[in-house]
């Protein structure tokens, strides 16, 4: 069988998970960690998005809405752990 | 006018009808994605105020629990995602099997929660024991309870197995994955 869209959305999905446990366990300095593991989430939630919630057919004013969302929340989360980091 | 101009008149709905399941559902979505969004915010700024009580507080959590949850998580969306296609084919008892999937493996992450919850409990974190885990045990549970929610949502859409229904179910339940892979790193690893 074929892999589809769904499908490989899903094996990325399971990747981008297990590469954020492992990410996790390593000691990395936090401004280089967090935006790595943020960024991961930002690439899962983009895969939600265009191929779970099927927004990739959607107008773009509601791909990029719920997009933005996502990016959003991570940049800031990233911003004020970098804040806190070099003050 | 054009066709899409005509289509939008008809359903009443405007461009929000250009969305897939029933409109009403992403009034809801766009709403619960605002409210978790300025309570992550929340989260954010208290731990920036409070980075050691935060950092104490994270270090207390099981990481590799809430990791496995989000595998179960991504795989009830994938499981969900092809129910739509199956509703949408019209191939009903498939759609079914798969949205069974979505909601068993929505149970699992329950469970799974629940359990981890335990572990907190007995080491003597609860919700006044610090503002980490006030912030901790109120964001995952709203979250929890949204899980709970989508579960009873996609048992009674499953019932029919229509694809409007099925649109309208699994849109809730994508949200609810989206808003567990955004909370797992910022709760979870985001280190100070």
């Amino acid at each position: 069988m074929i892999p589809d869209r769904l499908d490989i959305a899903w094996i990325a999905l399971i990747g981008f998970a297990l590469a954020t446990i492992l990410l996790s366990s390593l000691a990395a300095r936090p401004l280089l960690g967090n935006a790595l593991l943020l960024t991961l989430a930002a690439l899962k939630g983009r895969r939600v998005v265009l191929d779970f919630l099927d927004l990739r057919a959607a107008p773009a004013l509601w791909r990029g809405l719920v997009s933005a969302w996502v990016v959003i929340v991570v940049l800031f989360a990233w911003l004020a752990s970098a804040v806190v980091a070099l003050i | 006018m054009s066709a899409t101009d005509c289509e939008q008149q008809e359903t009443g709905w405007g461009i929000l009808g250009d969305l897939p399941g029933d409109p009403m559902i992403w009034v809801l979505i766009f709403s619960e994605l605002a409210a978790f969004g300025l309570f992550l915010g929340a989260f954010v700024v208290a731990r920036a105020l409070h980075p050691a009580v935060f950092a104490a507080g994270q270090a207390t959590l099981d990481t590799h629990l809430a990791g496995i949850n989000t595998v179960v998580l991504v795989t009830s969306g994938w499981a969900a995602a092809r129910g739509t296609a199956a509703a949408r084919a019209r191939r009903r008892p498939a759609a079914r099997g798969w949205m069974f999937v979505a909601m068993a493996l929505g149970a699992l992450f329950i469970a799974i929660k629940l359990f981890e919850y335990s572990g907190e409990i007995a080491l003597g974190n609860g919700l006044e024991t610090s503002p980490f885990f006030t912030l901790y045990f109120l964001l995952t549970g709203f979250h929890l309870l949204h899980v709970g929610l989508g579960i009873v949502i996609l048992a009674v859409v499953s019932r029919s197995a229509g694809a409007a229904g099925v649109e309208t179910g699994t849109a809730f339940w994508h949200m609810v994955d989206l808003l567990w892979i955004v909370m797992f790193p910022i709760i979870y690893l985001v280190h100070q």
